[in-house]
């Protein structure tokens, strides 16, 4: 890429076809085709497990397809390795930072070639003064020799971007570019995209959420099941039930959540909470049988008040009371013998699940003390007895109890993680973040869960920020922001008014 | 799962055919193999060794280690026949006092560990020196001759080719596997090395699983560090002075995942018995005996090597070589 901006060509850089990956005893991708043009930003959308993080390894050398053929420039070209594709002007960035915290933005821009003088020394001055035309080019204003770890994500993202352009990148893969940013970040990295289209550099966006592909995109590929559901279709011609269509194969019927009993007493009221983590003076009500949606942006403090609940993190000041009495949680294991809390993290991967282990440990590790006999012995078949009925009734598919849960599909994690809570008869439950990155068909499937949980008498908070599933399933609504409620909304389910409300108290 | 996990069955399964065709082979090549005293000989340095692997597997499985074994091992060893030589302690006494010694000494490592955050491999280097530190200070590197009779005459004990030792050791390592596998404690140990954010978030007792633990290795180091001194017939102040490897050895060629969560007790029988094989089988081809570590060094490499690419590893390089020859022909 030049300096100067070239104007958009548009002639076709990437021609991928007929691209056949099989894996032992799943065909990962059959006869799949993706056209790229220099000056687009081409979406790549699908729900998980239909192919795109494949396609995106064949495109950069980690997997060598089957068959088919991948034409650069019109030029056939196989890329043996990561770097091959790398030299061929082909960066990808992933949802993982591949930076390096320690080192400085400049160093991770320049890492593959950081420039020395005399007899191989580092020139530390060198280094920022390369850098830093890459890094004014995607706008990150820290200085180059800043510590990568003190960056935002949001930063960065942009750096990953800049070290991709100064690698000469004219194809820019985008792994879910926006699955951990603010929406104001967001903006910003679509100017940065769009600029780079101005630049006629080539661009795939891959993600989930589909009106950020309208905003952006000019072209769209759809994968389903590893075949395409939609090849180069101009983004203009489609609308996004078409879309979805496209994605699960059907129409999506979000159907009408069935009536449930209005919430009756209080189950946890809380006033005036204040933590160390900085949290103002939290104040909310939990009532028996109610969704209480907690929306507000990652970093607003969410999962902070979730985890001061539980009593993973110390409470400084205020009033919780569980049921009517005053309580002072001190540890989780508190909250889930004397106050039947369950919590089911964020991140189920690395707080919620024991991905080595079975389904069977992962859910019955909170009855387990339930379940002893004498001598604390756990006899297989009681312990089976007690966990079943939750698995059924969440509809957890594995192929057996003793199947480890990291196997698992992402849909069916999450239901061994809320199963758990079940299981140990939990009924203040808090729920952060319950279907992301989870596909649409399962989410509808954890939607009417939650609802069920609710309309069978349990409580739940629900920390998303997910708006049209807090809009969907929310009794209530809590809006946080800096670490503060700024709003309760009774919900109507009407998700234009509602969302408007809900951003009125975010701005 | 459990079960499953336990028996690490590719692992287990590989172990126990090299080990089967070891023995064969070994009995082929120099009958005296399968002599009654050179099985009890092999069998009862199997037996301790076999305590001090499982001593080990049993801080990996909370995702830690212990490089305090032999020390406390030999601590135990040395206050044990000095108790008994230097002050005519009564046996039964002398024995229940090191043994609580050695736990005392793991549940040191175990609250070290809890509370200070420390990496394990870092505290029970120090804890290591403490308590060789200890036993060098009592001794002066003096072993305690003329230990009771009754418990060198244990260490010489057997039935047949059976050493009387072995049986303590098949009983503890039955309980250790029982308690691994379906006691709660033991299940709440693997949990929590399994992932100790999300044990802890599932209500577990973090600092308990801890604690039991290296309670566990303690105990376990404490048996074998008696046993020895018994075959020795003397508290020797080096007692445990070798042990660091073997019993790392044990568990990781047995199939220990070093991250925690897996206690593969049946591959850690297997892994020692093999390297017990070796040991018994240089001695009689009359290797040079400074070749064993050589050999269990490559072993282990090989296991690690083979571990790396168990599942899905293997699974990938079989996905790229069924890809190459769709490729050629294009």
């Amino acid at each position: 890429m030049s300096a100067e901006p070239n104007p958009r060509t548009l002639e076709v850089r990437l021609e991928v076809s007929g691209i056949r990956k099989q894996f032992p005893g799943v065909v990962a991708l059959d006869n799949v085709s993706l056209r790229l043009r220099a000056g687009e930003i081409h979406a790549l959308l699908g729900e998980n497990g239909a192919g795109k993080s494949t396609l995106i390894k064949i495109l950069t050398g980690v997997y060598q397809p089957d068959e088919g053929e991948i034409r650069l420039d019109g030029t056939p070209v196989r890329f043996a390795s990561p770097r091959a594709a790398l030299a061929a002007g082909i960066s990808v960035v992933h949802q993982e930072r591949n930076l390096i915290p320690q080192f400085t933005v400049a160093e991770n821009i320049l890492l593959e070639r950081i420039p020395t003088r005399g007899v191989q020394l580092v020139d530390h001055a060198a280094i920022n003064r390369l850098a830093r035309p890459w890094m004014n080019m995607v706008g990150v204003e820290a200085a180059p020799a800043t510590p990568v770890a003190e960056l935002s994500v949001a930063q960065m993202q942009l750096v990953e971007i800049a070290k991709a352009l100064s690698l000469q990148a004219r194809i820019l893969l985008m792994d879910e570019p926006t699955a951990a940013i603010t929406p104001h970040e967001v903006g910003y990295l679509f100017r940065i995209l769009g600029d780079l289209r101005r630049r006629n550099v080539a661009i795939v966006f891959v993600s989930h959420k589909l009106e950020e592909a309208f905003e952006l995109c000019d072209r769209v590929t759809v994968l389903r099941d590893g075949r395409n559901a939609a090849a180069d279709v101009e983004m203009a011609a489609i609308n996004r039930d078409r879309l979805v269509t496209y994605m699960i194969g059907r129409a999506e019927v979000i159907a009408e959540l069935p009536p449930k009993p209005p919430a009756a007493e209080p189950v946890l009221e809380v006033a005036g909470l204040t933590t160390k983590g900085g949290d103002g003076a939290l104040s909310l009500v939990l009532r028996k049988g109610e969704v209480l949606g907690l929306y507000g942006l990652v970093g607003a403090g969410r999962s902070n008040l979730a985890k001061t609940l539980v009593g993973e993190i110390k409470a400084t000041g205020g009033e919780v009371r569980v049921r009517g009495a005053l309580t002072h949680i001190a540890s989780f294991r508190e909250a889930l013998e004397k106050y039947r809390f369950g919590y089911v993290s964020e991140d189920r991967k690395e707080e919620g699940l024991i991905l080595l282990h079975s389904v069977r440990a992962n859910t019955s590790i909170t009855i387990w003390r339930r379940l002893r006999l004498l001598g604390q012995w756990i006899a297989r078949s009681i312990e089976d007895a007690a966990i079943l009925p939750s698995l059924r009734q969440l509809d957890v598919r594995s192929h057996s109890l003793s199947q480890s849960v990291g196997t698992l599909s992402g849909g069916n994690q999450q239901k061994v993680s809320i199963a758990k809570w079940l299981a140990a008869k939990a009924d203040i439950l808090i729920i952060d973040e319950p279907t992301v990155g989870i596909d649409i068909k399962t989410k509808n499937a954890l939607h009417e869960l939650i609802w069920d949980l609710a309309a069978n008498g349990r409580s739940i908070l629900l920390i998303s920020s997910d708006m049209p599933e807090v809009i969907r399933l929310s009794d209530r609504i809590l809006v946080m922001r800096n670490h503060a409620i700024v709003g309760e909304l009774p919900n109507n389910h009407q998700y234009d008014e509602m969302s408007e409300a809900i951003m009125a108290r975010l701005s | 799962m459990h079960r499953l996990r336990g028996l690490a069955p590719g692992v287990a399964l590989g172990l126990l055919l090299i080990d089967l065709v070891g023995m064969i082979v070994l009995s082929l090549v120099r009958p005296q193999f399968l002599s009654s005293y050179n099985l009890f000989v092999t069998g009862r340095d199997l037996s301790i060794l076999l305590l001090v692997a499982l001593a080990q597997m049993v801080v990996l499985s909370l995702g830690q280690m212990n490089l305090s074994i032999g020390s406390i091992g030999g601590l135990v060893a040395i206050i044990e026949s000095g108790l008994m030589v230097r002050f005519g302690v009564p046996v039964p006494v002398a024995l229940v006092a090191g043994i609580l010694l050695g736990i005392v000494c793991g549940v040191i490592n175990g609250l070290l560990v809890y509370w200070t955050k420390i990496n394990s491999f870092v505290l029970t280097l120090g804890t290591s020196y403490v308590f060789a530190g200890i036993n060098l200070g009592i001794t002066h590197a003096t072993p305690f001759y003329h230990i009771p009779n009754e418990v060198s005459s244990f260490g010489q004990a057997r039935f047949g080719p059976i050493p009387l030792m072995a049986v303590v050791t098949v009983v503890l390592t039955l309980l250790l596997a029982g308690f691994l596998y379906q006691v709660v404690l033991g299940r709440q140990l693997l949990a929590v090395g399994g992932n100790a954010v999300a044990a802890r978030l599932s209500g577990l007792p973090i600092r308990r699983a801890t604690l039991t633990a290296h309670a566990i290795s303690g105990f376990l180091a404490a048996v074998a560090g008696t046993m020895l001194m018994a075959q020795l017939g003397q508290g020797q102040p080096t007692i445990g002075a070798t042990w660091v490897l073997p019993s790392f050895a044990g568990p990781i060629i047995g199939g220990a995942a070093l991250s925690g969560g897996s206690a593969p007790v049946v591959g850690t029988v297997l892994a020692m018995v093999l390297i017990s094989l070796i040991d018994d089988g240089l001695v009689l081809v009359s290797a040079d005996p400074f070749w064993v570590e050589f050999l269990i060094g490559a072993l282990i490499l090989g296991a690690v090597v083979l571990g790396r690419t168990r599942l899905s590893d293997i699974r990938v390089f079989l996905r790229i070589s069924a890809a190459r020859p769709v490729g050629s022909i294009r």
